[in-house]
């Protein structure tokens, strides 16, 4: 058939075509480096701009933070906004890829000249905005988890509970239960980073150790491989580090597979996606995990049930009864934090990066926030609970030595 | 040994999919030379038809068997409106067409259904345990419904007045044209078969693979290179290459890592374009359907 032979270079080609349109760019920041400084108009609307992700394997973060930032902005506004200015909200999509997020976060400091970028939702992304932000001296509050978001930066900030955070839970729980050996199946992308080192390094006075590591795309569907490894290892405890869909699927492909060991997922599941998703599968399983989800089995007197449940009223109000994920929390703190500062000390970008800096006990839906020029994160292993899951609902775990 | 038949089984089953799409590429290609970019996408589009048919009420053959039928109409009104009017067609310029079909449909799932991908529930429940292995039972309906379909497509061909013309049209156009067969129709008629095919794929993976706007073009891509790997014009090398497209990926991805699962599919496909262009089964200069 001649068409074999002359279709090879058109199948190059198209080869070549269908890479550049699926790659998976990781290239850094880059660009943005207009000296943005202080100053700017101090009338007209303040703009916040966010870089989402709306799209992709991070979709189900990305989606309930845009409702949130969009519902809080028009609920600012109405009230008569920031001392009578209006608050005008960007909100770019990344497409879940840490070129897009490079990219948009470029565009919203130099054209669009906003006064604060909230965002990245995923690690990968986050990191990737990062030097665009220090570069350009704008304030960022990322809404990811990876400690390495913030690590020594002057000008970035984040709102989702440090990973490590949710790593000491995860090994305070393991020594209480006498589960000497760890098996991980991570996120390979940034928000997997670094897992298998830190819960080594944790676990290390306790005589813990990871014994396998499996790592899966954030966009996977199939986990046989990784779940069959994970059960060959036969480690006492297996810790799924994964966003939904996917750690709902690997959830779901390794209780398929029969193993008896037990299960701990990360602070990434907290969405109604992932009961959703993984079913009965998800049962038994153990996450510490932000309050909001348990906020109805708190004691009266948690600092921050009042301002979930208000958080929770006015969301499902909007959004036909949906609840929100922990995530969408992420947002709520970001965007309260952002509006605090600006209503304390206006809209110059130092001051605002200083204020920051200094929030000393912001209780938010993530956690009481504690600010230092150190840290930058704000949350401590107070931030998070352990909670388990019956019957596709979120159940307060008590009776543990993790907080 | 256990693992190994359980990861050959994950692949087959994920193979069976890839077939399906891969018949699609071929019923194209054979009539018109037209490689159809837009073939993930059918079965993204299925999936999700489906899904939302299913989640309105209706029984889940009526919700699939309505995916199905949107999707066919989908490819005939593609075909009608961005194939048929081309006066002198060449691959490449079918490829950029197929192209611009495939990025415009997308479009249209994000903005219908929105980015969460979701999944159509299972044909029946439940798992089946075989020699050590675990297999859900989703699996087999995946493989008996793709051995099916590669079945009656064979047999369309060999069998079926109209198949034989599409027969004729791949493998001597000009004479097919001068004994009356209609290269319009037949090009029409490749093309609701890729959706019905498509279709299928889309509908078969969604349970354990999920449905999502952007789904189709993982799909896609793998369905391509299994036909590639058939030589991209015999139905035979398609299914049999996808096959060991699904078993390659996985076995990969059980012993070697995880992270090579995906760069698999291309190394194939750039060894078998290299070595033997005539895809891994075919044998030179050899027209098959």
């Amino acid at each position: 058939m001649l068409r074999t032979r002359h279709g090879v270079t058109v199948l190059f080609a198209l080869l070549a075509l269908l890479l550049t349109a699926c790659a998976e760019d990781s290239s850094g920041g880059g660009g943005g480096s207009e000296s943005a400084g202080g100053g700017g108009a101090d009338d007209g609307p303040i703009k916040i701009g966010a870089v989402l992700d709306i799209t992709g394997a991070g979709a189900s973060l990305g989606v309930p933070e845009r409702q949130t930032l969009e519902l809080l902005t028009e609920r600012l506004n109405a009230d008569g906004g920031i001392d009578g200015r209006p608050v005008e909200l960007l909100v770019e999509d990344n497409q879940s890829a840490e070129d897009a997020a490079a990219r948009a976060i470029g565009q919203l400091i130099n054209q669009d000249k906003v006064d604060i970028v909230l965002g990245a939702s995923r690690t990968g992304p986050s990191l990737a905005m990062r030097p665009v932000a220090e570069s350009s001296q704008t304030p960022m509050i990322s809404l990811a988890a990876n400690q390495a978001i913030v690590d020594d930066a002057e000008w970035i900030f984040k709102t989702a509970q440090n990973d490590i955070v949710v790593m000491e839970d995860m090994i305070a729980l393991a020594e209480e239960r006498g589960w000497k050996t760890i098996g991980l199946a991570r996120d390979a992308s940034g928000f997997g980073e670094g897992v298998e080192e830190t819960l080594t390094q944790l676990g290390e006075e306790a005589g813990i150790e990871v014994i396998i590591t499996e790592s899966f795309a954030p966009d996977a569907t199939d986990f046989t491989a990784q779940m069959v490894n994970l059960r060959d290892a036969d480690a006492d405890v297996n810790v799924i580090w994964g966003i939904p869909p996917a750690a709902a699927l690997a959830q779901r492909a390794y209780s398929e597979l029969g193993p008896s060991a037990p299960v701990m997922q990360s602070h990434g599941i907290g969405n109604s996606v992932f009961l959703e998703t993984a079913g009965d599968s998800a049962d038994e399983l153990i996450a510490p995990l932000g309050r909001l989800l348990v906020v109805d089995q708190l004691p009266d007197d948690d600092p921050q049930k009042p301002i979930i449940q208000d958080f929770i009223d006015i969301y499902s109000e909007a959004y036909d009864g949906d609840e929100p994920s922990t995530f969408a929390g992420h947002a709520y703190d970001a965007f309260q934090l952002a509006v605090q500062a600006f209503t304390e000390v206006g809209t110059d970008k130092a001051a605002v990066r200083d204020y920051l800096e200094s929030v000393d006990g912001y209780v938010g839906i993530t956690g009481v926030f504690t600010m230092t020029p150190e840290d930058h994160s704000g949350l401590t292993n107070e931030a998070v609970v352990p909670v388990t899951i019956k019957d596709q609902d979120w159940q307060l775990l008590t009776g543990t030595a993790a907080n | 040994m256990s693992d190994f038949l359980q990861l050959t089984f994950a692949g087959v089953s994920q193979g069976g999919v890839y077939a399906l799409i891969a018949i699609g590429f071929v019923a194209i290609f054979t009539v018109s030379g037209v490689i159809n970019l837009a073939q993930g996408e059918f079965a993204a589009l299925s999936g999700l038809i489906a899904i939302s048919a299913a989640g309105a009420g209706m029984p889940l053959i009526a919700a699939i068997a309505v995916g199905l039928a949107l999707v066919a109409l989908v490819a005939v009104v593609m075909e009608r409106l961005t194939i048929a009017p081309v006066r002198s067609m060449s691959t490449l310029t079918s490829i950029i067409l197929t192209l611009g079909v495939s990025t415009a449909l997308k479009a249209a799932m994000l903005l219908i259904w929105g980015p969460n991908a979701r999944g159509l529930r299972p044909f029946s429940e439940g798992l089946i345990e075989v020699a050590g292995i675990t297999i859900r039972a989703h699996e087999l309906w995946i493989l008996a419904i793709a051995a099916l379909v590669a079945a009656a497509v064979y047999w369309f061909y060999e069998k079926t007045v109209a198949g034989k013309a599409l027969k004729a049209c791949s493998e001597q156009p000009t004479a097919a044209r001068l004994v009356g067969i209609s290269l319009k129709r037949a090009s029409l008629l490749s093309f609701v078969i890729a959706g019905l095919v498509g279709g299928l794929a889309g509908v078969l993976a969604s349970p354990v693979f999920f449905s999502s706007w952007e789904s189709g073009l993982t799909l896609g891509l793998k369905g391509f290179v299994g036909a590639t790997l058939g030589g991209l014009v015999s139905i035979r090398g398609a299914i049999l290459g996808s096959l060991v497209l699904g078993v390659l990926e996985s076995l990969t991805a059980g012993y070697v890592d995880t992270g090579l699962r995906d760069a698999v599919a291309f190394l194939l496909l750039i060894v078998v374009l290299v070595v033997r262009p005539q895809g891994l089964f075919g044998r030179q200069a050899e027209a098959r359907v």
